[in-house]
């Protein structure tokens, strides 16, 4: 038994250092015995379609894992085996669903996919006459135009490659968005399990599940970090507004989301060993509650209105 | 004589030129949406509209264009999700023309049927009324337009799966200037 939560242990510890390597590698992601699922995805002239969204959702137990390719078009999923529905989105394209994809821990699965241009999608950006073709400005006797107002044609004129910048930047932080929000209800639930789990009498069931809501926690969020990270920049913004205060309270929770699963583990050894919480392990509720509360904060900040 | 005569003509007919073939410029603009989210209140607010108005045959034609990437709603991020949710990248400019009888100049409210151009769309607003007010040789217009989101096929944005209000009324203040 007490070999067995060793194990769990060291899974868990395994799977926070990976989520941790997640945020700098890329979508190199997850534990191991797992299969793997990679591919490509290309627009219809064999370009890449980079940050687009790739979902698998798993056939047998009906668990979701969103993932977005990187800047080549690449995917990559680290799977339990299992049959899994995979989609591909991404804005101006038509959705693709693969209804059934078999993952094996035996050989890497490598699913390709060309996406189509979305007719309807399309229909918005070209044919539909943005601006009315100007006036020729003549001696003042006709409607003014847009040359009249010292507006050039190609001030005008507008960008479907920008508007694409736009598209996945809106689309990426959309689901950055929807994962912190998901975040917070492990994240308390953990908050809540520490009462328990940090006790003096208190059962290893009670800090086990503390540390599997805490490993929940730090996967979502590090994937929800992921995808603000990625999403694309846009030249010459500067921030300004409540998203400065989102983007400072970063510094704090994301170290504190580091640092606590690794002051968690030194704690969860002490307490395993039967002693007493000590040394730099006692900051792991402090530095925990610091981090729920910046990371609190950072939702509020773009929610409300102060 | 003839050509005393001839200059007299001129002289007389000189006013009359002028309210015929007259040209106004925008001086000064101040646009605003409004949107309405329930946690939010947002309004985004440009000063960079450009705008000229030609006078013929009794009829005024005014033209006002508008960068949609300078709206500031106080927050770039959320400036920059406006951008990409009404297209501003593909189709930078808002416009509005309206044609207005020169009589109606002296009106204190003048109703305006208003053609806007935005996010690829033409949308025609019939007799929107509008404030004007003297203020010198300056003329100054208010009024707000009462723009939807779904006029211009643009999908309301959400925030925290709630999305904002179709309405989006769009408040005009511009002060005219005779060229």
């Amino acid at each position: 038994m007490l070999a067995n939560i060793a194990h769990h242990r060291r899974a868990c510890i395994a799977g926070l250092v990976g989520v941790c390597l997640f945020v700098i590698l890329a979508p190199s992601l997850m534990a191991q015995g797992t299969g793997t699922l990679t591919g490509r995805l290309t627009d219809p002239s064999g370009d890449p379609v980079g940050f687009a969204m790739v979902t698998t959702t798993s056939v047998d137990t009906g668990q979701v894992l969103p993932a977005a390719t990187g800047p080549y078009g690449i995917y990559k999923f680290s799977l339990p085996p299992g049959t899994y529905r995979l989609t591909f989105e991404s804005p101006g394209y038509r959705m693709v669903e693969i209804p059934a994809v078999k993952i094996s821990v035996i050989k890497p699965v490598v699913q390709n996919c060309e996406l189509e241009d979305d007719a309807q999608t399309q229909g918005n950006i070209t044919p539909e006459p943005a601006q009315k073709p100007a006036p020729s400005p003549s001696n003042n006797t006709t409607e003014p135009s847009l040359e009249d107002l010292g507006i050039t044609p190609a001030q005008a004129k507008g960008d479907a490659k920008a508007q694409a910048l736009l598209d996945r930047r809106t689309h990426m932080l959309k689901i950055h968005q929807r994962l912190g929000l998901i975040t917070i209800a492990p994240f308390a639930a953990t908050l809540i399990l520490s009462a328990t789990a940090g006790g003096r009498n208190t059962s290893s069931t009670d800090r086990d599940l503390h540390v599997l809501l805490g490993s929940v926690t730090t996967d979502l969020y590090f994937t929800s970090a992921y995808f603000a990270i990625r999403a694309p920049k846009i030249p010459g913004t500067k921030t300004r507004g409540p998203i400065r205060l989102h983007k400072t309270l970063a510094w704090i929770h994301a170290p504190g989301m580091v640092l606590t699963p690794i002051l968690g583990e030194m704690a969860f050894a002490q307490k395993s060993r039967g002693e007493k919480v000590h040394g730099i392990a006692t900051l792991h509720g402090p530095v925990a509650i610091a981090t729920a509360a910046a990371f609190g904060l950072a939702v509020a900040s773009v929610s409300f209105k102060f | 004589m003839l050509g005393k005569l001839l200059i007299g003509f001129w002289l007389l007919s000189l006013p009359a030129l002028a309210a015929t073939d007259s040209q106004w410029v925008l001086e000064q603009s101040t646009l605003s949406y409004h949107v309405a989210h329930p946690l939010h209140q947002v309004d985004g607010i440009s000063h960079a509209g450009r705008g000229k108005g030609v006078c013929h045959d009794g009829q005024c034609d005014f033209l006002i264009a508008v960068p949609v990437k300078s709206f500031d709603s106080g927050d770039s991020n959320r400036d920059l999700h406006m951008l990409q949710v009404t297209r501003g990248a593909q189709f930078p400019l808002v416009t509005v023309r309206t044609r207005v009888p020169e009589s109606a100049s002296a009106s204190a409210t003048i109703n305006l049927d208003l053609e806007v151009q935005f996010a690829g769309q033409t949308v025609k607003y019939r007799q929107v009324p509008f404030q004007r007010v003297s203020q010198g040789s300056k003329t100054r217009i208010s009024g707000t337009i009462p723009a939807k989101l779904s006029d211009f096929k643009i999908d309301p944005p959400s925030l925290l799966t709630m999305p904002v209000k179709n309405d989006i009324p769009v408040s005009v203040d511009l002060t005219w200037q005779p060229m």
